[in-house]
């Protein structure tokens, strides 16, 4: 290389972008419009907020839900199913007082290795349970509720899982908050 | 039908903001592991306090509360739990 066509600066075109791992950004960026691409009209975008409600009482006096995406739910439930090219607009209740070695996951569109062994990686049961010993929390529900993420109707969604989800959170669990856990 | 409080916990911080979700807690950690890694209790024990914390101070809607530790750093300390005898 000759002194005339050196670099003396990196091209920023061509430095790559710092490490997420290092950086503490999002691992996976621009995950919404990477899944769009791939599965056309799948994802959701809303134009306002959606309100805020308001905490009724402390949390040492309210009882919580917890909602997930994960596709937990108990061995002796039948699984949802994972193969359909729509998804399953269905969902399971998971009791709150179930034990780690109750529960299972099925479900293909994340890496669930590690919650295999250790489900409060990504459903954290008993450390919600613990909250409640300690006073944290005033409560759990009866049930959890857990149903697949790849589902690709999303109007669909909101008038079945979404919907009957929110009335039996409401009616029959009486839950003050709730906990949700996108996976 | 009423309006019960929620709180998030995302590792997508761009489907979160384009939900426009009431309160969020983003860890930027990969999918399937909201909580941390296997085993780490007060790693799964804090992100919950978090998520807490932000359902009793959001005051708007839209609000997310970064919980920024890095990746690397977590993988760490699961590395140390293993080598304190957790099956990791």
């Amino acid at each position: 290389m000759t002194e005339a066509n050196r670099q003396p600066f990196a091209d920023p075109a061509q430095v790559a972008p710092p490490d997420p791992r290092e950086a503490g950004t999002q691992l996976r960026a621009g995950l919404w419009h990477a899944i769009n691409e791939r599965y056309p009209g799948s994802m959701v975008t809303r134009e306002a907020y959606v309100p805020l409600a308001p905490l009724t009482r402390p949390l040492s006096q309210a009882r919580l839900v917890m909602i997930s995406s994960c596709g937990v739910h108990r061995k002796s439930d039948r699984p949802l199913d994972v193969c359909h090219p729509f998804g399953d607009f269905g969902f399971r209740r998971v009791p709150s007082d179930a034990k780690p070695a109750d529960l299972t996951i099925h479900q293909l569109k994340y890496p669930h290795d590690d919650a295999d062994r250790d489900v409060n990686v990504v459903f954290p049961i008993e450390r919600l349970q613990e909250l409640v010993v300690e006073g944290t929390l005033g409560g759990l529900t009866p049930n959890f509720f857990s149903f697949i993420g790849y589902n690709m109707d999303p109007e669909r969604f909101e008038r079945t899982v979404a919907h009957d989800i929110a009335e039996a959170v409401a009616v029959e669990e009486k839950a003050d908050v709730a906990l949700l856990v996108p996976a | 039908m009423r309006g019960i409080p929620t709180v998030s916990v995302t590792v997508a911080r761009d489907v979160t903001e384009l939900l426009k979700l009431p309160r969020a807690v983003f860890v930027p950690w990969p999918m399937g592991h909201h909580f941390g890694v296997p085993f780490h209790r007060e790693l799964q024990r804090r992100v919950l306090l978090e998520a807490f914390r932000t359902l009793e101070t959001a005051s708007e809607s839209g609000t997310i509360r970064d919980l920024i530790i890095r990746w690397a750093d977590v993988r760490r300390e699961a590395k140390t739990l293993s080598a304190q005898g957790w099956k990791l």
